[in-house]
């Protein structure tokens, strides 16, 4: 089954780890990809924390950064704005979900705080998002902080949108797995070794997907990379399979911004008559001297002034 | 006094429309501009100017602007790693201005990850 165009083949997939292999496209398209799905993802995270009280032995901005790290429910983050974009004056259940968390050391032994004592106290209005990620069999989820008895903890956590090029926190990928050409023959990778590369570096689980390199075999230097092993592991707010696709889709929004952007300034230039717009100076250079002297200068003008606006 | 107070209220409207404009032309100027002293006459070579843009869009734009047989040379660069914006340069060889290509190269790279993303879910639900 060769077909034209790019390929998948799906090595395993699960709830947090999808395994594939794309082939037949470009390393800049899969690299472009990888990065997306690392640092442009939009997700739900804890940004800011008021503190009530916090007698435990943690200092208040350590608890902060716990709580930023912990996965929240990013399903339906789409229909969230982002808080800078919001009309509200601070937040807003536009932009926002509040989660609460309360708990007093009672019992002689230590008391833990999980993230399943946040409590979400603002109305989602039926999206799926803001709860924290319970992933262990207990059900307790990430342990935030250890009470003894007569500590208290009470809080208010804000949790915005966002995306992880600005903090690692937003990301919704835990790892991901990028490798081509395993057996290095593009020589992309140089090797260190003492005695011999080969016996003393260890093959990669990808190599028994492509022939080894013959030793009669002469170094292709127009050879381009083509099948990209990429393994994405989830930190649970978004499913592997959808990092992925949320990736390409983020990926398609970029394109789109520039292309609505370039329709605008080709707009603006066919309007106003600029030099590399090729119907328009042709109309610009010619009908201004047919028409009447005040219409050419009225044009004229315009054309000076709304040439620098497009620019 | 009157008066005086009619013309004192112009002048505050006055500025706040002249603020509103500004800050739109802020919003306006941002995402492409064309690099006027960087394009040709006849519109084959230009450069553009891309802001909030990184190595995650250059690269896979430039390599699908190259696809395109009308097209001559495509780099791009960013400038300074402190500033995030990313400068892209098209020359083609005469058939199409060099706005269509980079129109062509955008379209193309939607088309691309329209493909993947079609396979992916495909394969996802074969499972």
């Amino acid at each position: 089954m060769s077909e034209e165009g790019p390929q998948v083949k799906i090595r395993e997939a699960t709830k947090d780890n999808v395994d594939f292999i794309l082939s037949n496209v470009d390393l800049s398209l899969a690299n472009s990809l990888r990065r997306i799905m690392i640092a442009e993802i939009p997700t739900l995270a804890i940004d800011s924390v008021e503190i009530e009280t916090n007698t435990s032995v943690l200092a208040d901005e350590f608890i902060s950064h716990r709580l930023g790290l912990i996965p929240l429910q990013s399903k339906d983050i789409d229909q969230l704005v982002y808080c800078r974009d919001c009309y509200c004056e601070d937040h807003c259940d536009r932009c926002s979900v509040v989660l609460t968390l309360q708990a007093v050391g009672e019992s002689e032994s230590t008391t833990n705080v999980y993230a399943k004592d946040l409590q979400i106290v603002s109305d989602l209005g039926g999206k799926n998002i803001g709860h924290p990620i319970i992933q262990d069999k207990e059900a307790n989820g990430i342990l935030v902080c250890k009470l003894r008895k007569g500590q208290e903890l009470r809080l208010k956590c804000v949790a915005k949108k966002g995306i992880s090029k600005e903090h690692a926190k937003w990301s919704p990928a835990a790892a991901i797995e990028f490798e081509y050409d395993p057996w290095n023959k593009l020589k992309h990778t140089d090797y260190w070794f003492e005695q011999d590369a080969t016996s003393e570096w260890p093959h990669s689980k990808n190599c028994e997907f492509e022939d080894p390199l013959n030793d009669d075999d002469v170094f292709d230097y127009s050879a381009k990379p083509n099948i990209f092993y990429i393994n994405v592991e989830s930190v649970g707010s978004i499913t592997s399979d959808q990092v992925v696709i949320r990736g390409i889709k983020t990926l398609q929004d970029k394109v789109a911004d520039i292309l609505f952007s370039l329709k605008k300034m080709d707009q603006d230039k066919v309007a106003f008559g600029g030099p590399t717009s090729e119907n328009a100076p042709m109309e610009v250079d010619h009908d201004p001297y047919s028409g009447t002297n005040g219409q050419y200068n009225e044009y004229n003008d315009n054309t000076n002034t709304a040439y620098d606006d497009a620019w | 006094m009157s008066v005086s107070e009619v013309v004192a209220s112009e002048d505050v409207e006055m500025l706040s429309d002249e603020h509103a404009v500004q800050e739109e032309e802020e919003l306006d100027r941002d995402k492409i501009r064309l690099l006027p002293e960087a394009a040709s006459e006849d519109g084959t070579c230009a450069s553009f100017q891309i802001s909030d843009e990184d190595h995650t869009l250059g690269n896979a734009l430039r390599y699908i602007i190259m696809k395109n047989p009308e097209v001559e040379f495509c780099g791009y660069s960013i400038p300074h790693p402190s500033e995030t914006v990313l400068n892209l340069r098209i020359q083609t060889y005469g058939k199409m201005t060099a706005v269509e290509a980079l129109h062509k190269g955008l379209k193309d790279l939607m088309d691309l990850c329209d493909v993947v993303e079609d396979k992916f879910t495909q394969r996802i639900r074969e499972l």
